[in-house]
Formats: C-alpha cells, sequence, structure tokens
C-alpha cells in the first residue's frame, strides 16, 4: 500500500482541476499531474517490489505521456489561434454565435 | 522524515499549480511537482525513473513556459495571498492521509545501482546537462518576451 494514498491524493487533484478550471492551459496541467500520479503509483509499486522492471516499462509510459502532451498542445495552439482565447466558455459562446449567423 | 517532507511538497505545489490564478506561476510551482516527484524517485532507490522523471519534466516545463507566455489572454489579475495560503493549506491537509497512512511504511534502497554509476555508465549525465541547458534557454526565451509584452517597463 506504500505511495498508494499519495497517488490517489494527486490523481483527486488532478481531476478536480480537470472539471472546474476553464483554462486550456491548467486543463493540459491537471492532465499533467493526472499523469504523474499514474507514474508515481506504477513506479512506486515497481521500486517497493525490487523489480527494475517497473522502471524500465517507465519509459515507455513516459514516451506515451509525451506523445499524449504534444498532441493536446497543437489542439490548443489551433484553438487559441481560430477562437483568439483560450477559456472554454468564451470558446462556447463565439461557436454559437457562429451557428446563429449561420443559421440567419 | 524527508519522505513526508517530499510528498507534502508534492501535493502543495500540486494544488498552487492548479489553482494560482497566474499561469506563468502555475507552470513554476508545476516545475515543483515534477521536482519533488523525481526526488521521490530517487529516494526510493528508483534511479533511472528519477532521471527519466527530469528530463521528461523539463521538456514539458519547456513547453509550457513558452505557451504560457504566448497564448495566455493578458490579464492584470492576481492571487490574493489569502487564496495561496488557502491553497497550500489544502495541499498539507491532502498529504495528511498520505503521511500517517502509508509513507512512514516505506523501506527504500532496493535497487542495485548507485546514482553516480547510473549517470556515467547510462549516459544520464548527457540527458540531465541537455535538459538544463534546454530550461535555460526556454527560461530566457519566457523573460524577453514578458518583457516585450510589458513594453520594455
Amino acid at each position: 500500500m506504500d505511495f498508494v494514498i499519495l497517488s490517489i491524493a494527486m490523481l483527486a487533484i488532478g481531476i478536480y482541476g480537470l472539471l472546474t478550471n476553464r483554462q486550456l492551459l491548467k486543463v493540459f496541467i491537471s492532465i499533467e499531474l493526472i499523469a504523474t500520479a499514474a507514474t508515481l503509483n506504477f513506479v512506486m509499486l515497481a521500486s517497493s517490489a525490487g523489480q527494475g522492471l517497473g522502471q524500465a516499462l517507465l519509459i515507455l509510459a513516459f514516451s506515451t505521456d509525451t506523445a499524449v502532451s504534444a498532441v493536446i498542445l497543437a489542439l490548443l495552439v489551433i484553438v487559441t489561434k481560430k477562437y483568439g482565447t483560450s477559456n472554454i466558455n468564451e470558446i462556447l459562446k463565439t461557436q454559437e454565435k457562429t451557428e446563429v449567423e449561420a443559421e440567419t | 522524515m524527508i519522505l513526508e517532507i517530499l510528498s507534502v511538497g508534492l501535493l502543495v505545489s500540486a494544488c498552487l499549480a492548479l489553482f494560482l490564478d497566474e499561469v506563468i506561476y502555475s507552470v513554476a510551482a508545476l516545475s515543483g511537482t515534477f521536482l519533488f516527484t523525481a526526488l521521490l524517485y530517487a529516494v526510493n532507490g528508483a534511479v533511472y525513473a528519477a532521471i527519466f522523471q527530469f528530463a521528461v519534466g523539463v521538456g514539458t516545463l519547456a513547453i509550457l513556459f513558452l505557451s504560457g507566455e504566448m497564448l495566455s489572454n493578458k490579464s492584470t489579475k492576481k492571487t490574493p495571498p489569502a487564496k495561496t495560503f488557502a491553497l497550500i493549506g489544502a495541499g498539507v491537509v491532502l498529504s495528511l492521509p498520505a503521511i500517517f497512512l502509508s509513507i512512514s511504511s516505506s523501506s527504500g534502497n532496493y535497487s542495485p545501482v548507485s546514482f553516480g554509476e547510473a549517470l556515467w555508465n547510462f549516459n544520464g549525465l548527457d540527458v540531465v546537462l541537455q535538459a538544463l541547458v534546454i530550461l535555460t534557454v526556454t527560461l530566457g526565451i519566457a523573460i524577453v518576451l514578458y518583457e516585450q509584452r510589458n513594453g520594455g517597463k
């Protein structure tokens, strides 16, 4: 059970931030925290068992995390350039306006 | 004792990273999260994990510093000190169950490879130094962008 509670606390902080923050960059930070919580749990369990395999597999987890981060950041840049803001509420308002204008 | 301090620092910096109003300060707090995670790995004997966490964390921070400076809206809103202290308190409170229920029962140093050996034999030193160079360059660019945004004041 070592470090599982710490990992769960960090996961909870990340999920809470993911649900409550309206800035896309903060959403990205939340996803980073969730990924860090997952790798923390993974590495600590592997380390406590005395196996080096867990650390070796961590490289795979990191590369996946980096790829996910790159995709999210690319989407963030595209959305921010298209709508001129990184606030989710303002993006939704702009989208609604565009749809209303297109209908009329 | 050091594990408890690291776990408190980890959760406090995670809270600050998410709920501070200024994006640059959030990214700075996130750097603390990555640093504490890497230290936690190193203290528990997972040296390779610590090195990779440090390298990947620095890369992510480089991107976040640049994108945070470029993409965030220019706002004069600042985090009030009371909110900052509340966030620190929330982080400490959240870390209490982890400290009293699990951390103390941990016993580390299972890895037979020492930190210096890992750095020398597996070229970890190269990775760490490259990461430091990238972080320095990124911080410089972020400062230049910040100065340009403020009109050279």
